[in-house]
């Protein structure tokens, strides 16, 4: 053996044993984020140019129990403004107290309250005192009008105080009403959303009843990777406080960005559902953070040169970097995709990938609800209608298509949705939900 | 009439000085509300001049600092540094590079951006294509600025409470520090400072306030380099608001409330509270480098009803010591006046007991000395003087023991025998004892009685002074009705009445509800026709009512008067 032979067989050695560590340490609970990459048809039909979408799907595993997980900063803003008399303050109530029991030790808890004016009415501490919190939180009452603005301000402010350190920082904003003291355009409360995000704050908000502002609240959530909830019944609140608190416990992975490269020749046309940029033949996507056990992805569509039959062709490498709060490490894993050429239809046939054709159609859909909402606000109620009339058409002409059961039941909802606002016009409620699924849809929001 | 004068003198000595008192202390008090109603305005719009200047000092500060960051990258690396601010740095919204007379370096047009930086592109279109000048901007440079000191702002802040102030402070920091994205900066930016101005390029930046899509945006350029680009950022307001919102000093007195409020009059920060449609009291502009954003000032109602209270609580002290004056004074003038009145009723009284004396005494005086004179020889003439000197001295007596009753009344000493008495048998004695009189003075009596005695327990001999008074009342002043009736009867009702009545003038009515007083009479001048002390009624009416009575008087319809004597029954 040549010595340049043996000092590579060293080498390889040295960097086996390195990965069979790591594996083994992996299995002892720092398992990665599995990323793929996927083409809705594996084999894709010979000859011109052609669209294909690729979906890069991120599955999370799940938070390792025998880690200590990251703590939480978490911000509770409640709107106490008078609209919020009787039932409705005192689910919140309960589910402040809900959210404060999941806490552990070395979490941080604050209650933020707002009106006309800002209550802090628990500066950020730790849950040590967990009685005097409670005590304070039974105290809160409704009282005027609506300060959202500020409400998250100070929320933000309370979370800041330990911005430095590893806390997985949340603000959870519960209103039922409009603001209507300070900026309350979904545009600026949605750069507000951007620019806690910036400082690694997710503010997820939980709409309760059909009065507050829903475009408002999205966006707040949309541009701070939070998620979004609405809530009709006051009823629900400790529920979702506890799957809002399950999501935040378990963050496996934050500040994620997706970068998928195609080869030459290959060129995105563009990002479905998601925000991104398209550089030359780079696709460049946040997504922020990961649930344990949650699957993410993005999808994009190409457009595939001309090909021959029994070629192969690379369609997209994608590279995730992200940080894992667990071991404080910036992990970075990738994956490709290779797509084969066939001229027999029974052999494309065969290699359809349902679940992406499932989430293109669902994103798809997402689409066409916001248009409707858009179409209803401009005051096109019948095109609105019909926007998601066309929508359910196409659903369950994919779903018969592909025998799929989640796209025939999505299209048989939407179609009932779409006929309760031909009969009844676009109700609070029907907008809400509309808004709040198509936001869910896009985020791949894991608790709904 | 002197007794009237006399009471306008002193009221109008009275109210005169009161109503200047009254008028000058409502000019003050009204005064000192204003001053006291400016003086709250002028705390609050101190306040709010320092709210301004926090904010101002702050955006200086933060642009300031971010100017001094972007003059310090290096150009090499000055997109990468440029878009790792804007995905890191809350502050910034967007970054830009630009050539003089080329297209946008970053962000590219097109798919390459995002949505965000598309609407970036299109909403500076009319700067980058040089429609519109980048220093021409009024308060754009930063030379510009209004110069306002950090000095007062710490001082306007006054009387906030320290915790308070810190936070401003702190919050400022937090701020400042953002806009430091690189740590190193302050150093460099110092150090570039330093350069002496040779041939080498001076930095050039500015600060651009941008009104589009209806609302106000902030872009920050700087150009290091003659051939270099312009680059810079966007602001991100809605951060400094954020910021700004929970770091800016916090009022807490009630009723003042303290809005920030944009270019398109939405409140978009308020301290305090606000009624919907409330006009702001002060209107403060907040800085050049923020046009058209203001700070409101409102002060509501309850707390200009705290300095209207201090008005209203004068106004009713005022209020009540101009009563006290009032009717102190009122009080004083009607005791003068009662003082008055009964020194004149004395005078009056004196010269008319004086009189009285007098009369009876000329007659004993002149009959007995023409007895003493011997010259009346004549028996019947002789017992006729002698028996006027007798009617006279018992007339003197009646009069003296008026008199002395009517003292020994006054001071509740006189004594009562009470004894069985008939009224029937007593009546019939005092008619035959005074008959002669009665009938002297032209009158004929009259007595109806009832057929049996009517026993009761009182003082004969006051009883008797009582009729007697009536009757020489009757005597004296109604004669000219030539009657005078007695009638005793039982009325029922624990009483038995003598009712004494004659024909004569009457009593006018506005003297019915007097003639039992004390020296009153009717004609009080000394010339009066009839002499009389006013006493005899009062003390009618005193002993009447000691012994358990009383005496009324009542008109007689074809004209006279009756006086009703009751007379308490046995039980």
């Amino acid at each position: 053996m040549k010595p340049i032979g043996k000092a590579f067989f060293a080498m390889a050695l040295v960097v086996g044993l390195g990965l069979s560590l790591v594996t083994t340490w992996a299995e002892g609970g720092e398992a990665k984020v599995v990323c793929r990459v996927e083409t809705d048809r594996k084999v894709l039909p010979a000859g011109g140019p052609q669209n294909v979408v690729i979906k890069v799907s991120l599955d999370a595993p799940l938070a390792p129990s025998a880690m200590e997980r990251p703590r939480v900063n978490l911000a509770l803003v409640l709107d106490r403004s008078g609209s919020m008399t009787g039932a409705k303050i005192e689910r919140a109530r309960e589910a402040a107290i809900e959210a404060l029991k999941r806490l552990g030790p070395g979490d941080l808890f604050s209650l933020v309250v707002y009106d006309d004016t800002i209550d802090t009415v628990v500066p950020a501490q730790g849950i040590e005192n967990i009685e005097g919190i409670i005590r304070k939180i039974r105290q809160i009452t409704p009282g005027g009008s609506t300060a959202l603005f500020g409400g998250v301000s100070q929320g933000a402010a309370e979370i800041r105080k330990n911005l430095g350190r590893d806390y997985v920082h949340r603000i959870v904003l519960l209103s039922d009403g409009l603001a209507n003291v300070g900026p309350r355009t979904p545009e600026d409360l949605g750069r507000l959303g951007a620019a806690l995000i910036k400082e690694k704050i997710s503010v997820t908000t939980i709409g309760v009843g059909t009065d507050y502002n829903e475009d408002l609240m999205a966006r707040l959530s949309q541009k701070s990777d939070g998620n979004i909830y609405f809530v009709e019944s006051s009823d629900d609140l400790p529920m979702i406080f506890a799957a809002e608190l399950g999501d935040v416990l378990n963050v496996v992975a934050t500040q994620v960005r997706l970068f998928i490269d195609m080869p030459k020749g290959i060129k995105p046309l563009g990002i479905v559902g998601r925000q991104g940029r398209i550089r030359g033949g780079q696709v460049e996507l946040s997504m922020n953070q990961l649930y344990g056990g949650q699957e993410k992805y993005a999808l994009v569509e190409v457009a595939i040169p001309a090909s021959t039959t029994g070629s192969t062709m690379e369609v997209a490498t994608a590279r995730v970097v992200y940080d894992n709060p667990f071991t404080k490490r910036r992990e970075t894993v990738t994956a490709r995709s290779v797509a084969r050429f066939s001229d027999s239809s029974a052999a494309v046939e065969r290699s359809t990938n349902k679940d992406v054709i499932r989430e293109y159609q669902l994103n798809l859909n997402a689409l066409s609800q916001e248009k409707a909402i858009a179409l209803s606000d401009s005051g096109r109620e019948e095109a609105a209608v019909d926007e998601l009339k066309q929508s359910a058409a196409k659903l369950k002409k994919v779903g018969i298509m592909y025998k799929d059961s989640v796209l025939l039941e999505q299209a048989e909802a939407l179609d009932i949705q779409a006929e309760t606002i031909k009969q009844k016009g676009m109700s609070k409620k029907s907008r809400k939900v509309l808004r709040t699924e198509s936001y869910q849809m896009k985020n791949q929001q894991k608790s709904k | 009439m002197t007794l009237k004068r006399s009471i306008a003198i002193y009221w109008a000595l009275l109210l005169i000085p009161t109503l200047i008192m009254v008028v000058v202390a409502f000019r003050l008090l009204s005064h000192e509300q204003e001053r006291i109603s400016r003086q709250a305005l002028e705390l609050a719009s101190g306040r709010g001049q320092a709210i301004c200047e926090t904010i101002h000092i702050t955006v200086e500060g933060v642009e300031d600092s971010l100017t001094a960051s972007l003059v310090a990258i290096d150009p090499d690396r000055l997109v990468n540094t440029l878009t790792r601010w804007e995905r890191t740095n809350p502050l910034v919204r967007n970054v830009f590079v630009w050539q003089e007379g080329a297209p946008l370096a970053y962000p590219v047009p097109g798919m390459e951006s995002t949505m965000e930086e598309r609407r970036f592109i299109r909403r500076y279109d009319s700067l980058f294509s040089k429609r519109i000048a980048w220093e021409s901007n009024p308060g754009a440079s930063s030379e510009e600025k209004a110069p306002q000191t950090t000095r007062k702002t710490v001082d306007t802040l006054g009387n906030v409470s320290q915790t308070t102030r810190e936070t401003a402070q702190r919050g400022r920091q937090a701020l400042l520090d953002l806009a430091r994205p690189e740590k190193r900066v302050a150093v460099v930016a110092q150090g570039l400072g330093a350069v002496p101005s040779g041939e080498r390029f001076q930095p050039r930046s500015g600060w651009i306030p941008w009104f589009a899509e209806n609302r106000l945006f902030i872009l920050g350029w700087v150009k290091v380099a003659e051939q270099g680009p312009v680059f810079g950022i966007e602001l991100e307001l809605m951060t400094l608001l954020s910021r700004l919102g929970t770091d800016l000093p916090r009022f807490t007195e009630p009723g003042i409330a303290y809005a920030l409020v944009d270019g398109n009059n939405e409140i978009v920060h308020l301290s305090g509270k606000v009624d919907g449609g409330q006009k702001p009291a002060a209107v403060l502009n907040v800085s050049p480098l923020l046009p058209h954003w203001q700070v409101h000032v409102f002060l509501d109602d309850s707390n200009r009803d705290g300095g209207r209270g201090f008005f209203f609580v004068s106004l009713i002290l005022l209020g009540i010591f101009v009563a006290a004056i009032v009717s102190g004074g009122a009080l004083m003038t009607w005791q003068a006046h009662i003082n008055k009145k009964d020194a004149l009723e004395k005078t009056s009284f004196v010269s008319s007991v004086s009189h009285e004396l007098k009369t009876p005494l000329t007659s004993i005086r002149m009959y007995g000395e023409l007895l003493q004179s011997g010259r009346i020889s004549a028996p019947e003439k002789v017992a006729h003087y002698l028996a006027v000197i007798v009617a006279e001295s018992q007339r003197l007596t009646r009069l003296v023991n008026n008199v002395l009753d009517f003292s020994r009344l006054e001071q509740d000493r006189k004594t009562y025998h009470v004894d069985r008495v008939d009224l029937v048998e007593l009546v019939i004695a005092m008619v035959e004892r005074h008959g002669i009189r009665i009938r002297a003075a032209g009158m004929e009596p009259g007595v109806f009685l009832p057929d049996g005695p009517l026993m009761v327990r009182t003082d004969r001999d006051a009883m008797e002074q009582v009729v007697v008074n009536i009757i020489d009342n009757a005597v004296k002043y109604a004669a000219e009705g030539k009657r005078l009736t007695f009638v005793l009867t039982d009325a029922n009702s624990g009483f038995y009445e003598l009712r004494i009545s004659d024909r004569g003038p009457g009593i006018p009515r506005e003297h019915r509800q007097r003639i039992f007083d004390k020296f009153h009479r009717i004609d009080t001048s000394l010339t009066a026709r009839k002499p009389g002390s006013g006493l005899g009624l009062s003390i009618a009416r005193s002993i009447a009512r000691d012994l358990g009575g009383d005496i009324g008087f009542e008109p007689v319809k074809q004209g006279g008067s009756a006086f009703i004597v009751g007379i308490k029954k046995d039980e």
